[in-house]
């Protein structure tokens, strides 16, 4: 019981913690051939200290351009950071010089990539690896440099971290070569670790003891995590809040339990109706007709009136709308027809 | 119901590694001990993890490799021994046994226009003329909820969600009994995914399919399965029809991969069972039980070294009988 309540007030206390990162307005565009694709286009978000805020969508959302701007990963050309603000301790990263960055990249705001074995270097051994964002960061050396090796290694439950370490990645199965990804990503205890898709190559019960561990790790350094995702299990399971993204924008954001029961946004409540659950029998499954609109084609405004059941009014497919706050903390971005609300589509009834 | 196929004491054996003539090489079982039956009509579904042996089994049913040891049961013969003489029952079986696959970009032919992806199998195993088998196509294409104009396509103009549908109309092109789906969706997007599913269902209804569905996510088996079977290294490790696997499950490997399972909704908490380390290799597997050396019963374990029996824990429920990993 203790423990609940200690729980409980954890996550109460989260809720009125300050910010760490606030980004607003973000917009990066790509230039192809196909014309100019707005992969995020208006993108807002605050991330508070020690919690977990997934970001959700499906391929082609925006998600992994939203966390490789914010590490400035993004690759230009023919990408381009065109608009807004990243606040990170009150200072607007997109203002900070390559250098500036190169010290906050790794140290304060850490990343772990989806695919082990690309986010690796096949022809380095595990402790040049582990060691070099602590060498860098740190300054560390020598008989330090190593012990802090084995501990980062132990900390991810890597058996055997003396031996381990002189292993190159392909002497390693899937899970400890992400858990060597992890080990990388908390060496510098940052204040915000991204996880980009982490748990997608890896097998159910091996998913399952990398999420303990990234909750152990979060609750050792306190760090925020921002986890970004297709899968809304892993949102239930371990995030606090929930950022819904789909084609270029959040069209949801809120506390995970507001999101599940009282879902706004049509996409939102689609989604969630749309995956099959284990612990009961469904008759029919509900699936979102369509799919989502090609990126270098998106209207003003309503982006996801085709894929509903009656089409937005044509107000709301031309006409831009903005966010707004429907109850504390859960934000809607849809246009009128989308929220029920719009007065056209009631006298259409 | 009838089985349509049954395999019986499946066993397959890869020869790994080794100098020239494979001297040296060791031996990988891929599959060991396997029975099973698929009933006309029914969906059955394999879950495990990876390289426990899920896709070598479709492998076998697709004869695209042969057992080592056992029989697979089709029309009350033996398949490999038959089809080695009988070349009618080999069509016969061939045509009547269809696979779609994971990647909808990697298994369909870049070069080739749609109406020939899904006419192919038309051409090479039935008499039909060009007339025929183009209108065959069209509908097809109609059946899977695409269009019929779209049959002068290449692939690359498809979505992987409608790529999946073309992975099926082909798959539906002989009139198959049996459709081997290995992982239909696992590659697809979560809004995607439900459509597909619901057309499986919807053909599965339609034209009287048997399934074979390998998959990991388990709310995908639970939704499309009426029996399913549970494997690990090669072994089968539970059997059952699927409401009652998941709500009764007796093995502790099958429990640990139930808890592993995302939920659905917050509110879900499941009671942790987070297994240590990794699947061993199945180049030198544990003797006896080979679930023994991750089960949380290990150390009281003191289960004889033989590999366990099957146990019926009533009249379609199936367990490997190791009394640790039962308790």
């Amino acid at each position: 019981m203790v423990n609940k309540e200690s729980k409980k007030k954890k996550i109460k206390s989260k809720a009125n913690q300050e910010t760490i990162l606030s980004v607003k307005d973000l917009q990066t565009h790509f230039e192809t051939k196909w014309g100019l694709i707005k992969a995020v286009d208006g993108v807002s978000f605050d991330l508070k200290k020690g919690e977990t805020l997934a970001v959700v969508g499906e391929s082609g959302s925006g998600k992994s351009v939203t966390s490789l701007s914010i590490m400035q990963l993004v690759p230009s050309p023919p990408g381009h950071i065109v608009g807004g603000e990243i606040n990170f301790e009150s200072e607007n990263l997109l203002k900070k010089s390559d250098r500036e960055m190169q010290s906050i990249r790794g140290s304060k705001i850490a990343m772990i990539l989806q695919d082990p074995m690309t986010a690796l270097n096949p022809v380095f051994k595990i402790s040049d690896q582990v060691g070099e964002t602590l060498n860098i960061h740190k300054k560390l050396k020598g008989k330090k440099l190593y012990n802090s090796i084995i501990e980062m290694l132990k900390k991810v439950n890597i058996p055997d971290p003396e031996e381990r370490m002189k292993d190159y990645p392909h002497q390693l199965s899937g899970g400890m070569r992400q858990r060597v990804v992890g080990a990388i990503g908390v060496s510098c205890s940052p204040t915000i670790l991204i996880a980009d898709e982490p748990t997608t190559s890896l097998d159910a019960t091996i998913q399952a003891q990398y999420l303990r561990l990234l909750k152990d790790l979060q609750d050792e350094f306190g760090m925020a995590i921002l986890f970004i995702t297709h899968d809304f299990g892993i949102v239930a399971k371990m995030c606090d809040r929930v950022a819904v993204m789909y084609a270029g924008r959040i069209v949801e954001i809120g506390e995970v339990r507001e999101i599940f029961n009282n879902p706004r946004h049509p996409y939102t409540q689609g989604l969630i109706k749309s995956v099959p659950s284990m612990d009961e029998d469904i008759d029919r499954l509900y699936s979102i007709p369509g799919q989502p609109p090609a990126l270098w084609d998106v209207p003003d405004g309503c982006r996801f009136s085709p894929r509903k059941e009656t089409s937005c009014c044509d107000e709301c497919v031309n006409n831009k709308y903005e966010m707004v706050e429907v109850e504390d903390g859960h934000w809607v971005d849809g246009c009128k027809c989308c929220q029920n609300i719009c007065s056209s589509q009631k006298s259409k009834k | 119901m009838n089985n349509l196929i049954e395999l019986k004491n499946i066993k397959k054996i890869f020869q790994v590694g080794g100098g020239f003539m494979g001297t040296g090489s060791k031996d990988l079982t891929a599959v060991n001990n396997l029975s099973f039956a698929i009933e006309e009509g029914q969906t059955y579904g394999l879950v495990g993890e990876s390289g426990c042996g899920k896709t070598t089994t479709a492998k076998m049913i697709l004869m695209l490799e042969e057992p080592t040891e056992g029989s697979i049961i089709f029309n009350e013969k033996d398949l490999f021994q038959t089809s080695k003489t009988d070349q009618a029952y080999k069509q016969e079986y061939k045509s009547s046994v269809q696979a779609v696959f994971q990647d909808p970009w990697a298994s369909l032919n870049p070069r080739m226009r749609v109406k020939d992806i899904i006419g192919e199998p038309l051409e090479i195993n039935s008499n039909m003329t060009k007339k025929q088998i183009k209108t065959r196509v069209d509908e097809l294409l109609v059946e899977v909820g695409l269009q019929a104009y779209q049959s002068n396509l290449y692939p690359h103009e498809f979505s992987g969600g409608q790529r999946q549908r073309l992975g099926v109309a082909r798959a539906l092109s002989l009139n198959p009994k049996l459709i081997v789906l290995d992982e239909p969706v696992s590659a697809l997007d979560v809004s995607i995914r439900a459509q597909i599913m619901n057309l499986l269902v919807d053909l599965q209804k339609e034209y009287n399919l048997s399934y074979l569905l390998i998959a990991h996510h388990l709310a995908t088996v639970r939704y499309m399965c009426d029996k399913m079977g549970v494997m690990y290294l090669g072994n089968l490790m539970e059997e059952a029809d699927a409401t009652e696997l998941f709500d009764n499950p007796q093995h502790n490997y099958t429990k640990a991969l139930m808890s592993a399972a995302l939920p659905s909704h917050p509110d879900i908490v499941r009671d942790e069972i987070i297994l240590e380390g990794d699947v061993p290799s199945p180049i030198n597997p544990p003797p006896g039980c080979v679930f023994q050396p991750r089960c949380l019963n290990k150390e009281k374990c003191n289960c004889s070294k033989t590999p366990p029996e099957i146990a019926s824990v009533s009249a379609k429920h199936k367990v490997a009988d190791c009394k640790c990993c039962r308790s």
